[in-house]
Order: structure tokens, then sequence, then C-alpha cells
């Protein structure tokens, strides 16, 4: 069996499912961030998956959708940077990466 | 490509790149950079009213330039000026929390971050193509994450930093996601290309679009704070330093309106999805009305009182969007972003100085101000009234043409529902001005020294706010 378009899809989706529940369900920020990832990297699949398989008049690939990867892959990586950045930071002050630790505020 | 190297998004980048270079040859006082900053940007709008680029969509079909792009370019580069001018205010309070490892040092990117987000929040109104807009955007949140968390010594701040970049994080996978679907159900990146793929578009697809265009609806609802994607606002709004809070809820607002309009009109001209867009419009517009305005009302923190406004008045600006069809809908939107950026800012040039001699922004620290700083409490006074939407301010000429789009559009339920939050607001805005008039003042609080720039600030920006309330034609020619 070959894969399709659908077979595709359908790990994209999961991959954001569990990029989303791990959002929502896990409670260290590191894990968090990289549940963040993962659902970067769903819309990545799904984006090759799509130009591969959705051909253009001339035979050739969605090359836009391509391109759009490439931006995707860096701006991920320069919101890491910046992010690991900023829980270091939120280390070293409260020694804690845990969401409920974070409660200073409330009316 | 001269002419494209020559637009304004360019030359703000290079007023940025100068001043970072400047930033590393400045050993004593930073706050020149700021200044030098300051002028450029007026340079910058200056030249935005002599003619420019060409109208129309460039070669690459990325960027776009027409009236509404110059207007929210103009309003960029006017927030960006104002933030650096409560960024200078703020520099004492700034520097007690980052880490001295030398005189001045973190003040510098303080004063330059906020210029490269105006680049990318210039170039996100001119935005034609969906790799633009996800470009852009991240150029913008993540100067916005750094600025955030850049206190480093304040846990507030921090946490805020935090908190903002896990949700800023997660609604770029929403938009993602969402701009991934759609690119691939139509092929084209472009929304010029998405608007005339559509129509041919099989049905089968359109419950595939209506997914794809709901995260990227979830991803904006994060961006403009609509209700129920509001939840970090608070949060975010209280922690952050004074002046990004106020860039954050006027431009950072702004360019999510842009974005959302620009990107559903093309969804519009599909008649099996257009009603199922204002539905969800609508039902946003009125969540956001009826939350932001009944949370507002026990708040005793003067910025968490400003984020909730500002969620509130989120909701009006979606009723705008919500009103599709009326032909003043777009500009009633602008109209009203416009008149934000004037009262927010006022407002938040106040608190900036009644917190930096007091050292806290509940309301109580505003109590007897009239006295003890007549020119602050005046300035706060007419924020405060236009807000809250009293007529001759601008803040009443929004709204009511926020409304007429509405009725116009038959959107009656909004517009019921926007009169009486409109009275909800009138009580939370007048608790501040009562505060500052009918309280008594602490017996140990010292007078504020307002420094001569501020008041010239805070005269400008309140003659704005009463001649645009009566004279509202300039700039509406401007949105036409």
């Amino acid at each position: 069996m070959t894969p399709t378009l659908a077979h595709y899809l359908i790990v994209s989706g999961l991959l954001f499912t569990i990029g989303l529940a791990g959002v929502m369900l896990r409670r260290n920020i590191i894990i968090i961030f990289m549940c963040l990832e993962l659902m970067l990297n769903a819309a990545n699949l799904s984006l090759v998956a799509f130009s591969r398989y959705n051909l253009t008049m001339e035979g050739l690939p969605n090359y836009n959708g391509q391109i759009l990867v490439f931006f995707i892959i860096t701006v991920a990586a320069a919101e890491v940077a910046v992010g690991l950045a900023i829980i270091v930071a939120l280390f070293r002050a409260r020694q804690t990466t845990h969401v409920e630790d974070l409660d200073s505020m409330k009316f | 490509m001269t002419a494209f190297l020559l637009s304004p998004e360019f030359r703000v980048v290079f007023l940025g790149i100068f001043l970072l270079m400047l930033d590393s040859f400045t050993k004593t006082d930073k706050r020149y950079i700021a200044w030098a900053g300051i002028v450029g940007l007026v340079i910058l709008f200056g030249f935005s009213f002599f003619p420019g680029l060409p109208e129309g969509v460039f070669p690459p079909g990325f960027y776009l330039s027409d009236p509404t792009a110059l207007f929210f370019k103009r309003f960029m580069l006017l927030s960006t000026i104002l933030t650096l001018a409560l960024a200078l205010d703020y520099s004492k309070v700034y520097q007690e929390y980052i880490p001295a490892g030398r005189p001045g040092a973190g003040l510098g990117e303080f004063y330059i971050l906020p210029i490269f987000a105006c680049a990318g929040f210039m170039w996100l109104v001119s935005a034609a193509d969906f790799i633009m807009i996800f470009v852009s955007l991240e150029l913008v949140t993540m100067c916005f994450y750094v600025l955030v968390a850049s206190m480093r010594k304040n846990l507030l701040s921090l946490e805020a930093g935090v908190k903002y970049l896990i949700l800023g994080a997660l609604s770029t996978g929403f938009l993602v996601y969402g701009i991934t679907w759609v690119i691939g159900l139509t092929g084209h990146t472009s929304l010029d290309g998405i608007r005339e793929v559509l129509p041919i578009v099989p049905q089968g697809y359109q419950v595939a679009l209506m997914f794809g265009l709901g995260l990227i609806l979830v991803a904006v609802g994060f961006k403009v704070a609509a209700v129920p994607f509001q939840f970090w606002v608070p949060d975010v709004y209280q922690g952050a330093p004074t002046p990004v809070t106020a860039y954050l809820s006027v431009a950072s607002k702004a360019a999510g309106f842009v974005v959302l309009m620009r990107v559903i009109e093309p969804f519009l001209t599909v008649p099996g999805l257009e009603q199922k867009i204002v539905t969800v419009l609508t039902v946003l517009a009125a969540l956001t009305l009826l939350y932001g305005n009944l949370a507002a009302l026990p708040q005793t923190n003067f910025k968490r009182l400003l984020a909730y406004s500002s969620i509130a008045h989120a909701g009006y600006l979606l009723v705008g969007v919500a009103s599709v069809g009326a032909e003043a809908s777009g500009p009633a939107v602008g109209f009203y972003l416009g008149g934000y950026l004037l009262m927010t800012f006022l407002a938040f040039l106040v608190l900036v100085h009644v917190g930096r001699v007091t050292g806290g922004d509940d309301i109580s620290d505003f109590n007897g101000l009239g006295r003890r700083s007549p020119v602050l409490a005046l300035g706060l006074l007419i924020a405060m009234l236009s807000l809250a939407g009293l007529p001759f301010t601008i803040g009443f000429l929004g709204k009511f043409l926020i409304f007429e789009a509405a009725m116009q559009s038959h959107q009656y339920l909004l517009v019921v529902l926007g009169a009486v939050t409109v009275a909800c607001g009138f009580y939370y805005y007048l608790k501040v001005v009562r505060a500052m008039y009918w309280q008594p003042v602490v017996a140990e609080a010292p007078a504020i020294p307002v420094p001569v720039f501020t008041r010239f600030l805070i005269a400008l920006l309140s003659a704005a706010i009463i001649i645009f309330g009566i004279y509202p034609q300039p700039l509406l020619a401007m949105l036409r």
C-alpha cells in the first residue's frame, strides 16, 4: 500500500493533537515548550504533504508551501532561543519551572 | 528593487541597526539613544506624508500598498514614538530591576527593540500573503517576548514573560496549522490568489476550509484579546514594564485587527461561508463586550483595569468587524483604533509618572492626584472620559461610527449590548476620576514632578482627543 495524502494528514493531525494536549495537560514549562514545537512540526508535515500531492498545472509541486516550511523552521529556532533564555531567567529567580508556581498575580 | 529598499519598513530597520551600533559605543548616558530613536521616527513619520510607493500589490505578491496600509503605518510609527517617550520616563524604574553589570546595561535594548517591532508591525499591515503575515507577525512577537520579560529582577515581569511566551507560541501553532489547511486546499499563499480560487473550490472542501480559517481566527483572537482567548491579558499587562504594556495594548491590537479584516475578506465573497463567519464574529464580539466590561468592574489595580478595558475595547472593535457588508465598517474600525491610541497612551503616560513616585499602580495610589499634580490629573481625566465615551471626545465618535456601521448591517443585538456595556464602562472609568478628585491626599504623598516633554505630550494628546472628537474629518479622510 502506498501512502496517500490522507495518511500524511492524519499523522500531522495526530502530532498537532498530541502537542495541544501536552500544552494543556503538562505542568512543566520545558515540556510545554517541547509540545509547542511539536505543533509547529505538524504544520510542516502537512504543508509538505499538500505541496507534494496537489501538483500545479505544470505537474510541479506547489513550492510556495515548501517555502513557508523553511520560514517556520527558522522562526521555531528563534523562538526556542528566546524562550529558553526566558525560562532560564525564571529558574534563576524562582528555582522552578512549574506553571503552578506562577501565581503571584491574582486579583 | 530600489523602490522596495526605500519602503518605510527598511528605513525603520536601518534606524534600528544604526541605534544598535550607537548603543555599543555609548558608555555613559543611554537615554540619548531613545531621543535619537524618537527624532528618527518623527522624521520617518513626516516622510510618510510625501508621495511614496505607488498603490497596489508589488510583483512577488507579498507586499501591498493602499490607503489603509498607509494609515496604519503612520499609526504604528506614532505608537512607537509614544512608547519610546514612555520608556524614557520609565528608565529609572526599569534600571532597578535589571542586573547591573555596568551602568545602563540593558537600557539600550529596551529603547531599540520597539523600533524593530515597529518595522514588523508596518510589514504586517502591508502583508498580502500568508508567508508575509506569518513572518512579520513572528518578528513582532519575538521582540515582545524579550520586552515583556526584560525586567529580570522583577518576578511579575518574568512571570508575565513566561505566560506571554507560552500563549504566544500556542497562538503561532494555531496560526500555522490553520494557514497550512487554507494553503493546502486552495493551492495559493497570497490572499489575491485565494480570492480567485475560492469560488471554484469543491463544496466538499468547505468544512476543511472552515477548520483552517477557524484556527487562524483563534490565533488572531489571541492577538486582539477576544474572549475566550483573553485569559493571558490581565497577567501579562500587569507584569510587563508599563511602556511595553501600552505598546502591546495599542499596536499589537491594531495589527491583529488589520490582519483579521484582510484575512476574512476573501472568504466573505463565498456565499456559503459568509453567514458562518458573521455568526462566529458576532458571538465573539458579544462575549468580549460582556466579559471585558463586567470583569473590569471590581478591579483595584489600575494596570489590570486598563487590561480589562482593552478587552472591552476589543469587543467594540469586533462589533465593527462583524458589521460585514456595511460600507463604513472598515473606516469605523480604523477611526476607533486611532482614538484608542490617543487615549490609551495618555492614560499610560500618567500612570508611568504616578507609578514612578508612589511605587505602585493601584487605583488608591491616584488618591488626591487632583491636588498633588493638576496637570497629570487633568490629562487622566480627559483620557478616562474619552475611554468611557463621553460626547465631544474621540472615544464617543469612535463608538458612534461603530454602532452606525452595525445598524447598517442589521446587527441590532450587538448595538443593544454595546449600549448597555458603555454604561458599565462609565462606572469603572469614573472610579479613577473619583479617586483623583474626591479622595483625600495621603499625608506623606510627595508632589510629582513632570518633565517638560511629558507636559507637551499630555497637552498634545488631550488636545487631539478633543479636537478630533469635534472635528473628525481629517482623520476620516485618511481612511476613505
